[in-house]
């Protein structure tokens, strides 16, 4: 199976403070793959690395078969979109306006509509509130928007950092379920960060286990479940 | 009575105009750049600048006159954005500083260069309206329409375009619209480009009104800042409303009362409202 996404040898600074010690791992293509530890473990260093906000020190980070450089507007020409952790909508524009923001880059207007009428498909309550400020949603609805307009992007491979963080388990779960339809539907490779390790690995077909900066396992997702280590760690169990 | 009353209104939207175009582009700069631009009212003066010697000095149509200062005000913006702002972006103390700096500058600038006398502006147009016993001068009917369009076409630029929602999307979260493709290099002179445009054209047109000098720029600068805190930081509509408002307050002091308690009057009004409403008119408390 090929790898849509592989970071190699990943070596990240957060102002002094190294906070990736040579990262390295694959997610294949259309699948979902998990990317769980604790808080400060890495995960979102990893992620607006991917994305171009962070700048590594060392090692690259290949798309499609391709090295991306670590500016922000070229991973998404390399077709990677972000629904950012905290979602930072622009949250005194319109849930419609937030949604064409994701699709700024893409100049057909006929092709956007046809991508909103998708994300409205998958978020129906985004359409009943869409020409509401985003920021006066709830958190479960501007989740929704965050990755409504990621996908609005068009984008082949999707990151979710901390999707759950904030928000009722009974939404976490609805979210879950449409986060494996979307990867299903558009064979849309998903990279999903979470703290909340048993919703991210039972998605997952992959699952990458940071700690402090580093990778110590890797697995299916369902046998990260089982591993003792995972299950006394991050599991409580 | 009844036609002072009318007389007073419409020298208030006449103002309240005035105040909007300059404020809207105060509003830009300080959202784009997280700048607060005190060489604003100078763009205004140089504006008037441009005005004149295109009328006078070039002998060209005035609305050719305009929309080549528009051009040229761009310019100046994407200039000054390079050059003064940038290296201050994330430091807004010493950003307002360079403003001051820079407002400094443009004024003594044009200080050296036409000396310190106000100009004259030859008439547009002559002649006036009159509806019974209301009369309106053709040369400020004339301003009003051209400062009223030139809002519009702002407004629709800002609200139902690509470029226009990147702009206000960038106001609120730069980080988030850069990785959704949104290019900080070209926006950033652009916002800070229209704004400057948005106050060297306010400067052009009242020039045939109120006459051209390198001191003209503080009021309408003082003026853009209660705007923009009368109606809160960041909402146009609620700069809209305060311009007008202010515009129309000051024009009825002076007609009913005096020139000088007009001022009186603003500022009284400004901190009652402060004290009120410390968001502004329509605006809301920072998250």
């Amino acid at each position: 199976m090929h790898s849509e996404v592989s970071v190699r040898d990943l070596v990240v600074n957060y102002g002094p403070v190294r906070a990736l010690h040579g990262v390295s791992f694959d997610v294949p293509a259309g699948q979902i793959a998990a990317l769980v530890g604790s808080n400060g473990a890495g995960k979102s260093t990893v992620l607006k690395a991917i994305c171009g906000l962070l700048q590594p020190v060392e090692g690259e980070i290949v798309v499609g078969g391709e090295v991306m450089s670590p500016k922000p507007g070229d991973p998404l020409r390399h077709g990677v979109a972000l629904s950012p952790e905290g979602r930072r909508l622009f949250g005194r524009l319109p849930v419609e306006e937030n949604l064409l923001m994701g699709a700024y880059t893409v100049p057909d207007a006929a092709s956007r509509r046809e991508m909103m009428e998708r994300v409205y498909g998958y978020f129906p309550r985004l359409r009943e509130r869409r020409r509401q400020m985003a920021g006066s949603l709830s958190g479960g609805e501007q989740q929704m928007c965050a990755i409504g307009r990621a996908l609005m992007a068009r984008p082949k491979v999707l990151l979710l950092d901390e999707p759950s963080l904030g928000i009722a388990p009974i939404i976490v779960a609805e979210l879950a379920k449409i986060i494996e339809e979307i990867s299903r539907d558009m064979s849309m490779t998903v990279l999903l960060v979470e703290q909340n390790a048993q919703m991210a690995l039972s998605l997952a077909s992959t699952g990458i286990v940071l700690e402090t900066g580093k990778v110590v396992l890797t697995g299916t997702g369902s046998e990260l479940l089982e591993s003792p280590e995972v299950r006394a760690a991050y599991l409580g169990t | 009575m009844s036609f002072l009353i009318a007389q007073s209104l419409i020298n208030g939207v006449i103002l309240g105009t005035l105040y909007l175009l300059m404020a809207i582009g105060f509003t830009l700069a300080f959202g784009v750049m997280r700048i607060v631009n005190f060489a604003h009212g100078e763009f205004y003066m140089i504006g008037a600048f441009c005005a004149l010697i295109g009328v006078t000095w070039l002998g060209l149509p005035f609305p050719i006159t305009l929309a080549l200062t528009i051009a040229f005000a761009i310019l100046l913006g994407a200039v000054v954005e390079r050059l003064v702002f940038r290296p201050f972006r994330a430091d807004e103390l010493s950003g307002m500083i360079a403003s001051l700096g820079l407002a400094m500058i443009l004024q003594h600038g044009a200080l050296i260069l036409f000396g310190p006398d106000p100009q004259a502006f030859p008439s547009l147009v002559s002649g006036v309206f009159r509806w019974g016993a209301l009369i309106v001068p053709k040369s400020r009917a004339l301003a009003l329409g051209i400062g009223i369009v030139i809002l519009l076409v702002f407004y629709v630029f800002l609200m139902h375009t690509r470029h226009g929602r990147a702009l206000r999307a960038l106001v609120q979260d730069q980080e988030v619209a850069a990785v959704f493709g949104v290019r900080l290099e070209i926006m950033y002179p652009l916002g800070l480009g229209l704004g400057v445009a948005l106050a060297a054209v306010a400067g052009g047109l009242m020039a045939p009104l109120f006459g051209v000098s390198p001191f003209i720029g503080g009021t309408p600068l003082l003026k853009a800042f209660i705007v923009v805190i009368l109606g809160g930081l960041g909402s146009i509509p609620g700069a809209a409303l305060a311009a007008i408002l202010l515009g129309l307050i000051e024009s009825f002091t002076s007609s009913f009362i005096s020139a000088s308690a007009a001022d009186i009057v603003t500022f009284a009004l400004v901190i009652g409202v402060l004290l009120v409403r410390p968001a502004g008119l329509l605006g809301r408390a920072e998250t």
